[in-house]
């Protein structure tokens, strides 16, 4: 009997042991376990920063969205509620699973599964709260856009981080960064901070009490260069041609707007686009994702000559009372090469030659001022490299080095080249925002401007986070007879019934010069359709903008670009509201 | 029958009886401060109310046993015995089935466990076969008697299944043969044999109990499926520390990431709320009542009562013993409630019912 008294006193004994063991030994660690079973932190998404255009309009805005999430810890019997969850949303089972299996099955941070959850299926969601466990919709700002496609390359679009982003650090799974244009650039400032909430769940993951809410800090705001008027007039001009168009301010540098069509639609991009979507717009023989004002290179064409004229006459080789008799054909040895006007343009100078951008004239002309001069010139006009626009992909366009001639199979530069690069053919390049920057040169009296699209960023509490000025990159020096030549023949070219007559506003001395440029033919069918170029600048006498339009396959730069041009020069000076914008900012 | 010598009364075990009700009282404590959890709508008030009625109706039936003479009780054990044996059959035919264990009776409004009640059936068969001959030593055929009595229900219990109940009378028939003065080398020859038998146990068991065994071999085998009760009652015994965590901030149980609270791991949440400090104190109260029954078993000459305390005392601290040490993980999850905390009726009735009998042989072990 004793024995048995002592076997149950050693029992009682070892379980206090036990308990001291758990409670005063463990018991810290097992506490810490404790409050992680009950302590649930949700991250509150910080809404990002907006951006707004020079006069203080929004470009896009944030409102909020359902986002649908899983914890994995809490999906009890994952398939089932995976299974219902596809029946009732209509999403495929494959691409639930998959959000769920990136994570480890314990996890208790929130896995995103799909954005911009409709109204209807939130409801369907809550209703059947109880026999999804570990579901949940969470509330997150997302962006809107005034229209989706409005200044779609410039501004960019908004997607979550991809698993090849995260792999750098920085970003958490599920954060939504900035892929492309300034949403990319600013991305640092646009994505604030966000925040979190400690709520007390019980053991079915039900909320029963919020502990704690630290608030997310928002992004900061951007004031951009553009002129949301401006944009959506070149967007409007634009419609239904492929193309590009910039408008700058001389003054400045400002990028007032960018365009680029076919656009894409940003919003597509906010919510979940699936991967055939995305490869239809990658795949796009239109390239719709591609910004063609600084992504897309084009021979300039007949814009080129203003290069020509330039360095002939600074360099003395030309004259501006150089004569020509334009029969419409250049014979040079065995070549002959075409002006664009059968029968040819008659008696020309340089100035009519621009006006009427007669190609003998200069074949004639960059014989005389030589390949080197015209390479040289073109390069001190910022053709050849990157404009600095900063938004990432763009190109250096192309300005061919000149060598000499080599032996019988080396084939060095020939007189050939220079004839065609005298009009803007042959291995010359050039990019819509470099042709902007080169007329805004003109226009000035010879400052390249590094092309600015922000001006500032204000933290939230009002602060300046940084702020852009002005960035002179280089400097034309042309003596200022040569620059009020060119000006006035590229008044001519408008208004004297050149090639540019078509963009002709009474009241408003528009300058500025047709290209028409043989794009390479990519098929019989598209043989012959040229790209069309109309870049110029007004008000002739004080210059306030450069706008150039490129029109891809657009046929003539008179007939196609010009009436582009001068449809957004009207909704600039001839809507007041605009006038004023542009008076307070300059 | 209720006819009470009033010199019985005077040598009733008040300590005994009021450490009992100590432990009861923090029982209903512990029910009171539950919130509803999953899957049941009842409040922990009402669980409460409930847990006070049976409370009521156990103290009326452990009356009832004290105002009978045990030796009477022992003398009808066989019939006891054979309609226990019966009810568990019952209960292995048409009993309700509550997550995968088959170990109620559905009586119109009233469920009960009969295997709580056989466990006290159990006690008297086997004081009726050990003193059945008037000789002190212990027959070879009284041993095989024995052994009988413990198998056919063991099979019937395990069947149910019940894990639980099959277990604690194994210890408990130990405990009473040591008790009786069985030889050692007997009883170490029974031990050997119980060992080689382990393996053809293990294919008797259903799959949960197997894996219940597993998971206490290495609890992290599964840390939301089976070990999960393991890992809660833990995380709430350790996170109560020294003086606990009171009642409102006894996060484990109010936002039910304990299972079974109320019933089963009842101790968690006391443990959890009163810390280590209060599991002293309940662990001293239920030492007491152990070690006051084998004092009484000691102090009893008389040869039915003597194995009878005996009995009833060994039931009572297996199941404690296991019960605490499954909930403080360091014995496997087997399904044993906690006596006179645990919520239930069959349990508070018949752990009253074995306080009655402890309480009716000291009672008359003066006269």
């Amino acid at each position: 009997m004793l024995a048995l008294a002592v076997v149950a006193t050693i029992g009682f004994v070892g379980l206090l042991g036990q308990l001291w063991y758990l409670q005063a030994l463990e018991g810290g660690r097992l506490q810490e376990m404790s409050d992680k079973n009950r302590i649930r932190i949700r991250p509150v998404a910080a809404p990002r920063g907006i951006l707004f255009d020079r006069s203080g309009l929004p470009l896009v805005d944030n409102r909020p969205a359902f986002t649908l999430s899983f914890i994995p810890r809490e999906m009890e019997d994952r398939d089932t509620v995976i299974a219902r969850l596809s029946i009732l949303l209509k999403i495929s089972v494959a691409e639930l699973q998959e959000s769920v299996d990136r994570v480890p099955a314990d996890s208790l941070r929130p896995v995103r599964v799909r954005r911009g959850l409709s109204l209807e299926d939130v409801t369907k969601v809550e209703e059947l709260k109880l026999e999804l466990p570990g579901v949940i919709v969470e509330v997150e700002p997302q962006r809107v856009y005034p229209t989706s496609t409005f200044a779609a390359h410039l501004l960019g679009y908004v997607r979550e981080v991809s698993e090849e982003q995260m792999k750098h650090g920085r970003y958490r799974r599920g954060d939504m960064i900035g892929q492309t244009g300034l949403e990319r650039l600013l991305d640092e400032h646009l994505r604030g901070r966000d925040g979190g909430e400690r709520i007390e769940v019980d053991a079915l993951g039900r909320p029963v009490q919020l502990m704690k809410r630290e608030e997310p800090n928002p992004g900061a705001q951007v004031i951009t260069t553009v002129d949301r008027r401006i944009q959506e007039a070149a967007e409007a001009a634009m419609a239904g041609h492929a193309g590009a168009v910039v408008v700058m301010d001389p003054r400045s540098g400002d990028v007032l707007a960018m365009t680029s069509s076919p656009a894409f639609a940003l919003d597509q991009f906010t919510g979940n686009l699936d991967r055939e979507e995305w490869l239809r717009l990658v795949r796009d023989p239109m390239t719709p994702l591609m910004n063609r004002a600084l992504q897309s290179q084009y021979a300039p064409g007949s814009v080129f000559k203003v290069i020509v004229a330039a360095a002939g006459l600074q360099e003395g080789s030309l004259t501006p009372a150089d004569r020509t008799y334009c029969n419409g054909e250049f014979h040079m040895g065995a070549w002959t090469f075409k002006d664009w006007k059968e029968g040819g343009h008659g008696h020309v100078d340089l100035r009519s030659s621009l006006i009427h951008s007669c190609n003998v004239f200069f074949y004639q002309a960059g014989l005389k001022v030589g390949p080197e001069a015209i390479v040289r010139y073109a390069r001190a006009f910022g053709l050849g490299s990157p404009a600095g626009a900063e938004l990432g992909g763009e190109k250096p366009g192309l300005i061919p080095f000149v060598s000499p001639p080599r032996g019988r199979h080396g084939r060095g530069w020939q007189a050939g080249d220079t004839i065609n690069v005298s009009i803007g053919q042959g291995p010359v390049l050039v990019t819509p925002m470099q042709v902007a920057r080169m007329m805004a040169a003109v226009a000035n009296g010879g400052i390249l401007w590094k092309p600015r699209l922000v001006q500032r960023v204000d933290k939230v509490d009002g602060t300046l986070a940084y702020a852009t000025s002005t960035k002179m990159t280089g400097h034309v020096d042309l003596s200022p007879v040569v620059w009020a030549f060119l000006r006035n023949a590229l008044v001519g070219v408008v208004n004297e019934g050149g090639t540019g007559a078509a963009a002709r506003i009474p009241g408003i001395s528009v300058a500025g010069k047709t290209g028409t440029a043989q794009s390479v033919a990519k098929s019989d069918a598209a043989k012959g359709q040229d790209h069309a170029w109309f870049a110029s600048f007004a008000p002739a006498d004080d210059p306030q903008v450069v706008v150039v339009v490129l029109v891809e396959r657009g046929g003539k730069g008179g007939q196609v670009a010009a009436p582009i041009a001068r449809r957004i020069y009207q909704a600039i000076f001839l809507d007041k509201v605009a006038m004023v914008t542009l008076g307070e900012e300059s | 029958m209720l006819r009470l010598d009033r010199r019985l009364l005077l040598n009733v075990d008040w300590p005994l009886l009021a450490t009992a009700l100590f432990i009861i009282g923090l029982s209903v404590l512990s029910l009171w401060t539950l919130v509803p959890g999953r899957g049941s709508s009842v409040g922990g008030s009402a669980l409460a109310w409930r847990q006070i009625s049976w409370v009521g109706i156990g103290l009326i039936a452990l009356l009832v046993v004290v105002s009978v003479d045990y030796r009477s009780l022992v003398r009808v054990a066989p019939l006891l015995y054979v309609g226990g044996t019966a009810l568990l059959l019952a209960v292995l035919m048409l009993g309700r089935t509550v997550s995968g264990a088959r170990r109620w009776i559905h009586l119109g409004p009233i469920t009960f466990q009969p295997s709580e009640l056989f466990k006290l059936a159990f006690v008297l068969m086997l004081a009726w076969v050990l003193t059945f001959r008037r000789d002190e030593s212990l027959s070879r055929a009284t041993l095989i008697a024995t052994f009988a009595i413990v198998a056919v229900p063991f099979l019937l219990v395990v069947r149910q299944p019940d894990l639980g109940t099959a277990l604690v009378l194994v210890p408990v028939l130990i405990a009473v043969l040591v008790g009786v003065g069985m030889r050692l080398r007997v009883l170490a020859a029974c031990a050997l044999a119980g060992v080689a038998a382990l393996p053809l146990f293990w294919f008797v068991l259903k799959q949960y109990q197997r894996d219940r065994l597993l998971v206490y071999l290495d609890p992290f085998r599964d840390p939301l499926g089976t070990a999960y009760n393991v890992i809660q009652a833990k995380i709430a015994i350790g996170s109560g520390q020294l003086l606990g965590k009171g009642v409102s901030g006894a996060t484990q149980s109010r936002l039910a990431f304990l299972p079974e609270r109320h019933t089963d791991f009842v101790f968690a949440v006391f443990a959890e709320m009163w810390g280590f400090i209060g599991c002293l104190v309940l662990i001293a109260a239920y030492s007491l009542l152990v070690l006051r029954g084998f004092e009484i078993a000691a102090s009893t000459r008389e040869p039915r009562g003597r194995v009878l305390a005996l009995g009833v005392t060994a039931v009572f601290a297996t199941q404690t013993l296991v019960n605490l040490g499954m909930v403080t993980g360091l014995l496997p999850v087997v399904g044993i409630p906690l006596p006179l905390m645990s919520y239930g009726g069959s349990s508070m009735v018949a752990s009253l019912m074995g306080l009655g009998l402890l309480l009716s042989i000291r009672m008359r072990q003066f006269r």
